[in-house]
This record gives C-alpha cells, sequence and structure tokens, in this order.
C-alpha cells in the first residue's frame, strides 16, 4: 500500500531504568508527517523530546527497559527490521540526525571531511574521492568554505560545526532529518543563519524535517506542523499557522502565552508549578495539575481527539 | 562532614563484600600489630631476633612450622625443652659429709614420631670457685636399654650436643648419635633404621665438689618441626619476625601513604593558592621529579647513607611527593578558587576556613581517601623490596628481612618453601586488603566508574 | 549551486598544518624541554650522591688510579727509589686533583660532575668488571643494558597489546562474568612483580621442574643460533610472565573503564546513528580518540616498570641493569650504585619523550607551546 505520510510513528514506547525507577520519557507517542514538510515537537526541558528522537532512529542506551510501537518510514515498518538491515537500510538513508551542540558530535580525532564522507562511503557504497565530492557539494549547501574538510572539529567555531552536522545529515540525501535543538547551544546570529539553511535545504532538496526544541520564535521560521509534547506524550499537533495564532491544548496556550511578542506591551504568563516526574507520573491527564481549565473529567487520561485537521489530547474538546 | 555523611558513606561500604573483607582483614592485622607490642616489646622483640646463641639454642635450623605435622600422615619430631619451668623433669641432690653432692636430674619424655630429630642438647650452667662439677649422662630407651653417652667436666656454661659427640658416634657403630639413640634395634631395614616409639629417659648424674658449687641443665630437643613458624638457619623462632614485621610493616605503608598524601595536597593547594611562579615551579619539580628513578635514587641512599627506616621513610615521601596526583588535586583547587559559589561566599563574608571545609574538602575525599589507601600495598611493598636488596633496617624483624634471610641463604634451592612462603603470604594478605579495601572506596566515591 | 559564505562571528581558528610538521616541531620543543629536566635531575642525583662525599671518593680515585698508572708506567719512575717515587706520585696526584678542580668549591665541583655524568663519564668501578675486561663503569652497565630491554620490551609490548584487546573485548560485554572476575582481580596489581616471580619459581621450577630456575641461557650455552634464541626464550619466560602479571588485571581494568566511558560519547552515538558497522564504531570512536590517555597511562605504568624490575631481575638471576645494582650493592661498588642511577635516569627522560613523541602524534589537538 503506497503510502503519502513519510512518516508515521504509531504508540511508541521508551521507558529506561534507572535507580530511581523507570523513567517514561516516551509514553505512547503518535506523530504524521509528509514529505518536504517540517513538524516542531515543542515541549519544556525534560519532557521527552530527545528521547523521542532517539527511540524514532532506535538509539538506545543500555538501560532500555521497554521499546515498543510502530515506526512506518515511506511504508515501511522499520521497527520490525533487525539490528544489520537497520543499519544497512535505514540509518542515514532513510532518516538521519543533526544533534545538539554539534562539538561533542563530531568525533574530535578525526578530520571533519572525513566524518562527512563516511555516511556516503557506507551507504552509497562510494569511493573515497567520491564521496569527499559528495561532502564538499554538501558543505556548498551549507555554506562552509571547501578548506575545511581537512580540519578537526576543534579548529572549528560553534556555528561552522552545526553546518558541518547539517551538511553530514545531508550526505546520503535521506528524507528525513531529525534535529535535536540544534541551535540552542550558539548565538541568535548564528541561528538565524542556520535556520536560512535549513529553509534553504527544504526548498532545494524536498527534505521533510523533524525540529524538537524549546524555542518557539525561531523554530517558527520553519515550521508547517507543530507538535506540543509534555510529559511523555503528545497532547497537541495542527499546522503551524494556526497553531502559533489559536493552540487549542491549555498547556499549548500557556506556551505561547509565555512568547513575548514584537508590538504590544502584554504582560507575559507563565506556568505555575512544575513538570510532574517521568518516573512518578500522576493518573488521569497529566496536565490536570497545573491546568486552569481542568475539570473532573480530568481525573481520566484524555483520549486524542480529531478537531478538523488538529489533534488534541483533552477533555475539553470532546 | 557531618555524621550523617559518614554514616551513608559506610553503609555504601557495606555494599561492597570486597570492601568488607579488606577492612576486616586490616582491623585483623592492626590487631594483631598491637598484640604484638604488648606481648613482645620492642627490646624484647630485639633481644630475641639479635640475642645471639642464647636466645636461640633452643631452636633447630630451618625447620618448618610444628603444625606440617597435620598434614603428613607421618609425623615429623616436634622441639621441645624440658627444664624447671615445662616437661618431665626430676632433680633430687644428695649433700654428702664432705661437702659434695650428688645431683641427679632425669628428663623424660615420650617419643612417638616417624622420623629422628635433629639433635639434642643439653645446655649445662655451673657454679663453681675452682674446681668443675662433673657430669655423667645415661639413655635410657623405652625397651630398657640403657647407653652411656658421655661424661665430662662442666664449665659456667656449656652445651653439650649428641649430634657433635663422635666418640659417641663411634661408640654406635658410626651412625650419628641422634639417629642411634632413637633407633629400633628391630628395624626391618637395619640400613634405614625407625625410631623406637615410647618413652625415653635421659639422666644426668652430676657430682659437686665444692660447697656453694651447683650445676643445672636444660634438656632441649631438636625436631624436624619447630613452633608456629618454624625457625630460620640461625635457629631464630620465625614467629617474632613475623610477628613484629606487622606494626612495621602497617606503620611504614601508612606513613608513607599518609604523609605522601598530605604533602602533595599541602603543596598542591599552595600552587593553586598562589598562582604565578610559584605554581610553575612545583610544576617543574613534578617534571623533574618523574626523570627521577625513585626505586634506584632510594637504593643509593640507603647504601650510602643509612640503613634506618626513618631515612628511608622520610626519602621515600620526599620523592613521592611531587607526582601526577599533584595535577589531579590542583585541578580540583583551581576549580573550587574560580568558582563562583567561592566568590559568593566571600562576598557574604564567608571566613577561609567555612569555605574549605564546606566547599574544598568535600571534593577532595572521593579522589583522596581511595588514593590514599590505595598507595599503602605499594608502600608496604616497598620496604619489602629493600629489605630484599639487603638495605633493610638491620635491627628491625621486618618480613622483607625474612626474605632477604631466606634468599641468600637459597632457601628456594633448599626446599624451606616456608622460610619464603609465610612472610610472602603476610606481604601479600596486607597489600590484597589494602587494595580491595582501595578500590571499593574508589567506585564508592567516584560513581562515575560504578556507573561504567 | 555555490553560496556566500556567511562571515562567523568568532573567525577560524589557525591553519592546520600538516601531520609531520605538528609532530615534529612539537617534538623538538619536547626535547629540549626534557633535556633540561634531565639535566636537572641527574644534577639532583649527584648532589644526593655527595651528601656524603661519595662522588669526591669516586673521582678522587679515579684520578689517584690513573695517576698513578701513567705514572708507574715510566721508565725514569721505575728507577727511582720507593722514598722519592711516593713523593713525587703524591705531589703529581695533588696536582690532578688541582686541575680537575677537585680542590674547588663544591658548587664548582659539582658541574664538573654533571658534565661527567651527562657524558656518561662514569668513572672506575671500585671491584666490578665488565664481561670484556674493562673496569670503566659506563661499560659495565651499558653491557647489560640489551639484557634489560630484551626483558622489558617484550613484557611490555605484550602487555600494552593483550591488555588493550582484551579490555575492549570486555567493554563490550558490561557486568558479565568476566567483566566482574576482572575487577575483582585487580587488586592483584598492588603486588610487585619480583612477588609473583617468587611464587612462578616455587611452582615452575622448585616444585614442577618445568622451567629454570634463572638465568639468561642455559650454560653451557647452546652453539646453535636457533636453539640459543629458544633457550633465551625458555629462560625469558618466567621473568617476563612475572612482570605481566603484577600489572595484567588493573590494566584491562583501566582501559575497559576508560573504553566505557568513552563510548558513552555523544559522537559514537552519531557514529552508530550514521549506521557504521560496531567494528568500525570501535576502531575508529572509542579506540583513536582515547589512545592519547592510554599511551599516556602506559609510558607512566612503563616508568613504574622500570623500577620494579629491579629486584625481579635479582630475584631470576637475569643479567640485566637491575641486577648489576644489586650486585654493586653486594660489593658496595659506589661508583657502580651511582652510575646506575644516571642511566635510569637516562632511561627514564628517554620514555618520558617517546611518551610524548607518540601522544603527539596519536592526538591532534596538541600544539606547540602547551
Amino acid at each position: 500500500m503506497a503510502d503519502e505520510k513519510l512518516l508515521r510513528v504509531k504508540d511508541l514506547v521508551l521507558h529506561f531504568r534507572t535507580l530511581h525507577g523507570a523513567v517514561q520519557a516516551v509514553d505512547g507517542v503518535n506523530i504524521e508527517l509528509d514529505y518536504n514538510r517540517a513538524v516542531v515537537i515543542l515541549g519544556e526541558s525534560g519532557c521527552g523530546k530527545s528521547s523521542l528522537a532517539k527511540a524514532i532512529l532506535r538509539l538506545l542506551p543500555r538501560n532500555v527497559e521497554k521499546y515498543s510501537g510502530e515506526v512506518t518510514l515511506g511504508g515501511q515498518d522499520v521497527m520490525k527490521l533487525d539490528e544489520e538491515d537497520f543499519r544497512l537500510n535505514v540509518r542515514w538513508v532513510g532518516m538521519s540526525m543533526v544533534p545538539q551542540a554539534a562539538m561533542n558530535a563530531l568525533n574530535p580525532v578525526l578530520r571533519v571531511g572525513e566524518q562527512v564522507s563516511e555516511p556516503a562511503m557506507i551507504h552509497l557504497g562510494m569511493k573515497k574521492e567520491e564521496a569527499t565530492q559528495a561532502a564538499l557539494k554538501m558543505f556548498q549547501h551549507v555554506g562552509v568554505p571547501a578548506d575545511f574538510l581537512s580540519r578537526y572539529p576543534f579548529e572549528l567555531s560553534g556555528g561552522m560545526r552545526q553546518r558541518v552536522a547539517i551538511a553530514m545529515a545531508l550526505v546520503t540525501s535521506p528524507n528525513l532529518i531529525i534535529l535535536d535543538e540544534p541551535t540552542s547551544a550558539l548565538d541568535v546570529l548564528t541561528q538565524a543563519n542556520i535556520f536560512n539553511v535549513l529553509k534553504r535545504i527544504k526548498k532545494e532538496l524536498g527534505t521533510s524535517f523533524i525540529l524538537i526544541t524549546h524555542d518557539i520564535a525561531t523554530s517558527s521560521e520553519l515550521a508547517d506542523d507543530v507538535a506540543v509534547m509534555y510529559a511523555g506524550q503528545i497532547v497537541e499537533t495542527g499546522d503551524a499557522g494556526r497553531f502559533f495564532t489559536a493552540p487549542l491544548h491549555p498547556y499549548s496556550q500557556k506556551l505561547m502565552a509565555s512568547v513575548p511578542r514584537l508590538r504590544g506591551t502584554k504582560e507575559l504568563e507563565f506556568i505555575v508549578g512544575q513538570p510532574p516526574s517521568l518516573v512518578n507520573l500522576p493518573v488521569g491527564c497529566r496536565f490536570a495539575e497545573r491546568c486552569p481549565q481542568r475539570f473532573e473529567k480530568c481525573t481520566q487520561d484524555p483520549p486524542v481527539i480529531q478537531n478538523e485537521d488538529r489533534t488534541v489530547k483533552c477533555w475539553l474538546y470532546q | 562532614m557531618t555524621m550523617n555523611n559518614l554514616r551513608k558513606t559506610f553503609q555504601e561500604i557495606a555494599r561492597y563484600p570486597s570492601a568488607i573483607v579488606g577492612a576486616v582483614v586490616i582491623l585483623a592485622l592492626v590487631g594483631v600489630a598491637i598484640y604484638t607490642m604488648i606481648t613482645i616489646p620492642y627490646q624484647k622483640a630485639i633481644e630475641l631476633w639479635r640475642g645471639g646463641e642464647d636466645v636461640w639454642f633452643m631452636n633447630p635450623k630451618n625447620v618448618p612450622p610444628a603444625w606440617f605435622n597435620l598434614f603428613t600422615a607421618k609425623k615429623q619430631p616436634v622441639s621441645f625443652v624440658i627444664n624447671d619451668q615445662q616437661g618431665q623433669m626430676t632433680r633430687t641432690v644428695k649433700t654428702h659429709s664432705d661437702g659434695s653432692q650428688s645431683i641427679t636430674i632425669t628428663y623424660t619424655f615420650n617419643y612417638a614420631y616417624d622420623y629422628f630429630p635433629q639433635d639434642i642438647l643439653l645446655y649445662f650452667k655451673a657454679t663453681f670457685k675452682a674446681k668443675q662439677p662433673f657430669a655423667s649422662l645415661v639413655w635410657i630407651t623405652p625397651d630398657g636399654r640403657k647407653i652411656n653417652v658421655t661424661n665430662f667436666g662442666v664449665p659456667n656454661q656449656f652445651t653439650y650436643r649428641v649430634s657433635q659427640d663422635s666418640v659417641l658416634q663411634g661408640k654406635l657403630h658410626g651412625i650419628d648419635p641422634q639417629i642411634a639413640l632413637f633407633a629400633d634395634p628391630k628395624s626391618p631395614d637395619p640400613a634405614n633404621p625407625v625410631p623406637l616409639k615410647g618413652t625415653y629417659q635421659m639422666v644426668v648424674s652430676g657430682v659437686t665438689w665444692e660447697a656453694n658449687s651447683d650445676l643445672s641443665a636444660e634438656f632441649v630437643l631438636h625436631g624436624q618441626v619447630a613452633g608456629l613458624a618454624g625457625t630460620d638457619n640461625y635457629r631464630r623462632d620465625l614467629m617474632v619476625a613475623l610477628l613484629w614485621g606487622t606494626p612495621v610493616a602497617l606503620a611504614f605503608g601508612l606513613l608513607a601513604a599518609g604523609g605522601t598524601t598530605l604533602l602533595t595536597m599541602v603543596f598542591s593547594a599552595i600552587g593553586a593558592w598562589y598562582g604565578g611562579w610559584v605554581d610553575g615551579l612545583i610544576q617543574r619539580i613534578t617534571e623533574v621529579n618523574m626523570v627521577l628513578p625513585f626505586l634506584p635514587i632510594l637504593i643509593m641512599i640507603g647504601t650510602l647513607f643509612s640503613h634506618s627506616i626513618w631515612v628511608i621513610l622520610g626519602a621515600t615521601v620526599a620523592l613521592s611527593i611531587f607526582t601526577a596526583q599533584i595535577k589531579a588535586y590542583r585541578a580540583i583547587f583551581m576549580q573550587v578558587k574560580e568558582s563562583t559559589f567561592v566568590e559568593a561566599a566571600k562576598a557574604y563574608g564567608a571566613s577561609n576556613w567555612r569555605i574549605i571545609s564546606l566547599y574544598l574538602i568535600p571534593r577532595m575525599i572521593p579522589t583522596l581517601i581511595p588514593s590514599l589507601v590505595l598507595s599503602v600495598p605499594s608502600f608496604v611493598f616497598l620496604e619489602a623490596s629493600l629489605a630484599v636488596l639487603g638495605l633493610g633496617d638491620p635491627t628491625l624483624p621486618t618480613w622483607g628481612k625474612i626474605i632477604d634471610d631466606a634468599f641468600n641463604q637459597s632457601a628456594l634451592y633448599n626446599g624451606w618453601y616456608y622460610w619464603i612462603l609465610e612472610p610472602a603470604v603476610l606481604l601479600m594478605i596486607t597489600g590484597l586488603a589494602f587494595a580491595l579495601l582501595g578500590f571499593a572506596l574508589d567506585r564508592i566515591f567516584n560513581p562515575r566508574l560504578r556507573e561504567a | 549551486m555555490a553560496v556566500a559564505v556567511q562571515p562567523e562571528p568568532g573567525a577560524e581558528k589557525k591553519k592546520s598544518s600538516s601531520t609531520i610538521a605538528r609532530v615534529g616541531r612539537y617534538s623538538l620543543t619536547r626535547l629540549v624541554i626534557l633535556f633540561i629536566t634531565l639535566v636537572i635531575g641527574v644534577y639532583l642525583t649527584i648532589l644526593i650522591a655527595n651528601m656524603g662525599g661519595y662522588v669526591d671518593v669516586i673521582m678522587k680515585a679515579e684520578i689517584r688510579a690513573n695517576t698513578t698508572m701513567s705514572f708507574m708506567s715510566s721508565r725514569a719512575v721505575q728507577q727511582m727509589d720507593p722514598a722519592t717515587r711516593s713523593k713525587l706520585l703524591e705531589a703529581m696526584i695533588t696536582q690532578e686533583d688541582n686541575r680537575l678542580g677537585l680542590n674547588t668549591p663544591f658548587a664548582i665541583r659539582s658541574f664538573r660532575y654533571l658534565g661527567n655524568a651527562l657524558t656518561l663519564n662514569l668513572g672506575s668501578a671500585q671491584q666490578m668488571t665488565s664481561d670484556s675486561g674493562s673496569k670503566q663503569v659506563r661499560l659495565i652497565i651499558l653491557e647489560r643494558l640489551p639484557a634489560t630491554l630484551l626483558l622489558m620490551g617484550t613484557s611490555e609490548l605484550f602487555l600494552f597489546f593483550s591488555t588493550l584487546f582484551l579490555a575492549l573485548a570486555l567493554s563490550r560485554h558490561y557486568a558479565s562474568f568476566w567483566d566482574k572476575l576482572v575487577i575483582a582481580l585487580s587488586p592483584t596489581s598492588t603486588v610487585p612483580p619480583w612477588f609473583y616471580g617468587i611464587f612462578l619459581i616455587l611452582i615452575f621450577a622448585a616444585l614442577l621442574h618445568l622451567m629454570p630456575f634463572g638465568g639468561l641461557v642455559d650454560a653451557p650455552a647452546p652453539t646453535n643460533p636457533v636453539d640459543f634464541v629458544l633457550n633465551v626464550l625458555k629462560h625469558m619466560t618466567l621473568p617476563a610472565l612475572s612482570l605481566i602479571l603484577a600489572s595484567f588485571f588493573l590494566t584491562i581494568y583501566s582501559w575497559r573503564t576508560f573504553f566505557l566511558i568513552y563510548s558513552s560519547e555523544d559522537y559514537v552515538e552519531m557514529a552508530k546513528a550514521k549506521g557504521l558497522t560496531s567494528r568500525n564504531i570501535e576502531r575508529r570512536y572509542i579506540l583513536r580518540p582515547t589512545l592519547p590517555n592510554i599511551v599516556t597511562q602506559f609510558a607512566l605504568m612503563l616508568i613504574g616498570v622500570w623500577q620494579g624490575a629491579i629486584i625481579t631481575e635479582t630475584v631470576f638471576l637475569w643479567p640485566g641493569l637491575g641486577r648489576t645494582l644489586f650486585r654493586a650493592i653486594g660489593f658496595y661498588d659506589t661508583p657502580v650504585i651511582v652510575g646506575t642511577v644516571v642511566i635510569y635516569a637516562y632511561l627514564l627522560a628517554i620514555t618520558v619523550f617517546l611518551l610524548d613523541f607518540v601522544y603527539a602524534l596519536v592526538d591532534p589537538r596538541v600544539k606547540i607551546g602547551e
């Protein structure tokens, strides 16, 4: 069955085992993404966003407690593939990643050119020279000078490293790139530059993005869709434009209310309390404790409700 | 550190069986050390260790410990002494009208062993003005044979050894006396006699000629095993050295480890605090120290100057301070010194002492304590190493010294394995105990290692 | 499509140079610094040695011996009467003493000694002789160096590669039985090598008669070169085994911990995400970055083993540097003792230099002037 959607994530679960108990970082997440669309996953620190990226990419740590669900990429459920299959056919070919703080994500003792051409050699079967040419082409796309190929990561500035990381994610021309807080460690000018690069790539190469961030303002530049994550679950999805003007879920509303606007002297709001611990999750709606609009029904876990082409996980919309 | 912290630490330690084993062994060693120092005070120990023949005569030469017999079907004779304090001895004195005395001393013992002893000695003491007392020795076997052993005039001090008596040997058809006296005449193979088991007696018939003249003797049988630890070639009871080696080893190890760790910390603090050329100087000294060959220089100091353990201890500490550890501590100091919370603390007027105890010391402990405990074994073995090289403190009985003596007498080639094994095993136990505890502490204080 | 490069805030770092130039320049700098360190170290050694005036004694004895020898060989002298001869000899010796500055203040003397020591002009032994019959301390010691290098070299190379391989394997099986075993056995590395030596001799030589008690070769040595080499290897087994055992488990444990820590780095995860094979990841993303650290640790361990080998050689009667030192102690041959310490200082300095060199080779972050 030919799937029009690039990515379908259904009931994705990832729990970790720690000394204090099981951390339910990703607890039944559902996302859909079309070709050539960018979805931004918004949420506070500790809501499980990074774990979501790792869960989709099957980058599991040593202390996995539970890992299940469906991840359908281009019509194929990749969760069912074994390690070697996944490595050869999905990793970097189907989807790649740009991590947070690329300093640590680049091997300090290898030249960046080598690192960028590595995936091309493995997955596209290129020889070294060919792969280096491919890397060079990517460098051009992201705006990194050619002679940086022979440099080591420590010789690059933060912004350059991030660009290199994007080039590395592009070199095999995957349809999907997952970016985990790509600019949170950089200054605003560099941030703007990076997002320009991303926009251009989306336009020229048709890549889809999953952008994980807590920075609503900058991400709004790139986002076509928005998904809001809270305490391991997706509480709202929808088109970006409409989300930013009229968020549905009380949490999303609070989030948007805390973003300063360029014009106007609206007083900024904040949300009382703290997100729940992913080890000790409350029964019922996880946001209920801090929700100004909670009512009796919120003691039960709300279903995901379809609201036109948006979804909300909230009893208010039933 | 608060009591709460202390208690938590102990609970943590309890989670590691290796740490408990190590700690228990260390406590046992400390106990032995204290016990030794009380029951065998230093002077007495020196006396026993260097006393000379007077002290050592009671022991045979180069024999394993008595408990070896537990492991063999045939029993080796155990050494023993019969005098007025131990063993079966009767002494009768008959005074005659002319002032002379007939003194009869009878030593009775049971011999139930399968092998022959090394020797039989009678240690005579006589008091007289001009005329030596006279002694005549008769040996009575279990099967009733009486052998005239010997007779002689007794000077002030005289040790009679059966094995050295060539006249007796002649009388006994050329067989070594200590064998012949015990040989069973009914042995199946006369060429390889077996000892006759039963009650033996040695009768000393002595005569003193003068009024205040006196004669006394001790009977010593040198078996093939002796004591709890055996003896060395000087006939010294190894137990003395084994026991006394404990406090020496512990003291050297702990003092060296403690001194070095403390001074390393002090110097790294000085470097971090003053910075500038002081810091640079300390760095350079550390680099130079790395090039100085540690053991050879200690050897040089030991041979050229003094074998005294204090000199060696001092030199060891001096050479061990400026190591890579200084860099580790310095890094911690720098981190604290330049941290914002220390700045804040100073801003609100916290005293230096408060800053040190609240911020600095908790950060030092995870590196300091494991490294302190873990360095003890290397110092204990260092002391042993120097002793094996012949540079040990000549006055102290230490484990290394035992090994040194053993090597000098080619113990391994001669089959005197116990001589080397006993101190070696003790050294191993001590080293391993501290190592076990140290490694466990390291894993407790550095959770990163624990996770990994 | 070409893109205009936007200048980044925070300009680029310095141009990367080729590996050879970088390592070359770094090595040269380190060599100079190390040499200075060596000079200071040897000077300290001399100071310590001469605290009891022993270097003076050595020097004076040397002068006396040399002067007397050249003196006595002259025909004219041999025809003099004993009284005149001895007076003249003493005068010549005093003259030599003065010429060589032995009557100058110690500070100046010490530099002279330093010069001698650095050029390995270490005087003559009092009682020992070299195999070639010379009494020159330098020859006595240097003759023994190959044996030590053979033993040390073989043991350390084996130790390095075997522990690396095993630690890598172990890091893949975290918390397995082998892992726990290695952790449990790591305290065995606090025991010095000669200790293991004693037990090994006890078991394999004394009790089982499988291995020789010690020495380099059987006496008389086999004439056939192949047999000779085999015989040496046989004799080298137990001492090498002692040296290896004494560091084995702790080293594996240290490397394995390193690998575990380094394998939790982000770039390792990235490598996995990129779809590299496990073997590739292990080699390029775990092993390569750890290498500088491992090399440093290994060199430090090596320095420790140099000293540990002294008694090990003694226990096994291995005719190397350590045993020479031991014999010198027995003979109380001061020149040889002092000379050996100087040679050890040299060996240590060379080891440190090699460490720096390899470090610069493996870690691209190393720059000059650090």
